[in-house]
């Protein structure tokens, strides 16, 4: 779904990516893992056309493609309906008789829809993640990016989008992470991709990661990741 | 050629911008009331005089915070701008803002069409004066677009207003003098290149006074100066990436 090949990209004096290559398959949950300044966001962003490469190639799809931004920002003078309304106001929550797919997704997300007359600007921060999901759960993509899937969000809510993830992959859609929560990926990922000061230092499936934990005695991922990374 | 989609998207959201500002819904009422009030206090040749001159400066004020502040407010990494589609949003809404601007000023020069033609009052020329002052109301989309991406919010247009405060306030010492620029600009003849070239910055800066017959001719210049501020606006458009 989604294949990187030596991608670089150099932010001034600081190289964000160097010769970065891999590969997302269709249908699965990959994580990206990494510390703070390893080349996760930059990748993803490249990955997304938000940012151009210095060099290499990456290409995405075929099928929708869905983003949840760390996070998310939208026009200060729309409201929930009016952010909505932007890609399909007929089908998608144009007005108070909002479609079903909105519903549904609010649903799934233990979103309240009432907050959709109000501007996602005066969300908690948690609220304004979960709409993101809303908006992107709303255009039914084939490939959905999450640039940290849990941040700001609560257990309940937390159990919720690992749900709609699963449901995802088990409808045949492919899902990118790009997290901290070691725990969480190790979860619910088929596939890590661990990224250090902007090269890919591991891309494992899981049973490669279990047994890279077998020969290593590690017992969980996030140990795994600390020798990994050299901490 | 813009994406359709994308167009129609912008539109969305420029609607509702210009909704939201009680500012902009207050200025297009005030400013029709205002030619109005000329036309009746005074004559109905005075109210279109004022209308052509000032009615580019209706997208100078709509065009403020075009960019940067979208960029900076994060609002373009989202679902909606993936593949590089934030760049043609931000070309399209110069596009959108021109269109409603111009459909806007159309409406209001049609109104007053029939006014001057139910007394007596309207001159065909008035009508290429229009497509001048459309011109002119353009090049003040493109300008203002383009210093939207170096410039936060309203400061694209501020600046402008100010360039122009600066070239009224030049004028006024101009006046001083016996023959001085003001005389020459308002006969519409040059003794030289040095006061047609320095004629043409003001024109530059204040590109409304295109509408004015005796020097409709510089209206070569403003259409160059739009095709520059385009051609700018896209390589930079072109180079823009979202790093927040």
């Amino acid at each position: 779904m989604i294949e990187a090949h030596r991608l670089s990209k150099r932010f001034g004096p600081v190289q964000a990516l160097n010769d970065v290559s891999f590969k997302v398959r269709t249908g699965t949950i990959t994580a990206m893992l990494g510390e703070n300044g390893a080349g996760k966001t930059t990748a993803l962003k490249i990955a997304l056309g938000f940012l151009s490469q210095d060099a290499g190639a990456v290409t995405v799809g075929p099928g929708r493609v869905g983003y949840v931004p760390e996070r998310p920002a939208y026009f200060p003078w729309l409201d929930g309906y009016g952010v909505l309304g932007l890609a399909a106001p007929a089908g998608n929550g144009g007005g108070p008789g909002s479609g079903p797919r909105v519903l549904a997704a609010a649903r799934s997300l233990r979103f309240d829809p009432a907050l959709l007359r109000r501007r996602p600007g005066a969300y908690s921060a948690g609220d304004a993640k979960k709409f993101a999901y809303l908006q992107n759960l709303a255009l039914e993509p084939d490939l959905l990016v999450v640039d940290e899937p849990f941040a700001a969000l609560d257990p309940p809510s937390i159990k919720c989008v690992r749900e709609v993830f699963l449901a995802m992959k088990e409808a045949g859609g492919t899902v990118l992470l790009s997290s901290h929560m070691l725990a969480e990926m190790e979860r619910i990922a088929d596939s890590f991709i661990v990224l250090r000061r902007g090269a890919v230092i591991a891309h494992a499936g899981l049973r490669e990661w279990r047994l890279l934990r077998s020969a290593r005695p590690a017992p969980d991922l996030e140990t795994v990741f600390l020798r990994l990374t050299g901490e | 050629m813009p994406d359709p989609a994308l167009v129609t998207l912008t539109w969305r959201v420029v609607k509702r911008r210009l909704a939201a500002s009680r500012a902009a819904i207050a200025a297009a009422l005030l400013f029709p009331g205002l030619v109005a009030l000329i036309g009746l206090r005074d004559s109905y040749a005075a109210g279109m005089k004022f209308f052509l001159f000032f009615f580019p400066h209706a997208f100078l004020v709509a065009a403020q915070d075009m960019v940067r502040t979208d960029i900076d407010g994060g609002a373009l990494e989202n679902v909606l701008f993936l593949a590089g589609r934030f760049r043609g949003f931000l070309r399209a809404k110069s596009l959108v803002l021109a269109a409603a601007l111009g459909a806007y000023s159309a409406g209001l020069f049609a109104l007053l069409a029939v006014w001057g033609a139910a007394d007596g009052g309207f001159k065909p020329a008035y009508a290429i004066q229009f497509g001048l002052g459309l011109l002119a109301g353009l090049y003040y989309v493109a300008l203002a677009g383009t210093l939207s991406y170096f410039l936060k919010a309203g400061s694209n247009a501020a600046a402008i207003l100010l360039g122009q405060a600066a070239v009224v306030v030049a004028l006024l010492f101009s006046v001083t003098s016996r023959t001085g620029f003001l005389d020459h600009a308002i006969a519409g003849r040059f003794p030289g290149p040095g006061p047609a070239l320095l004629f043409g910055g003001l024109v530059a800066v204040l590109p409304n006074v295109i509408v004015s017959p005796k020097v409709s001719v510089f209206g070569a210049e403003v259409l160059a100066g739009l095709a520059l501020a385009l051609f700018v606006q896209g390589r930079l458009a072109r180079r823009l990436e979202l790093r927040k």
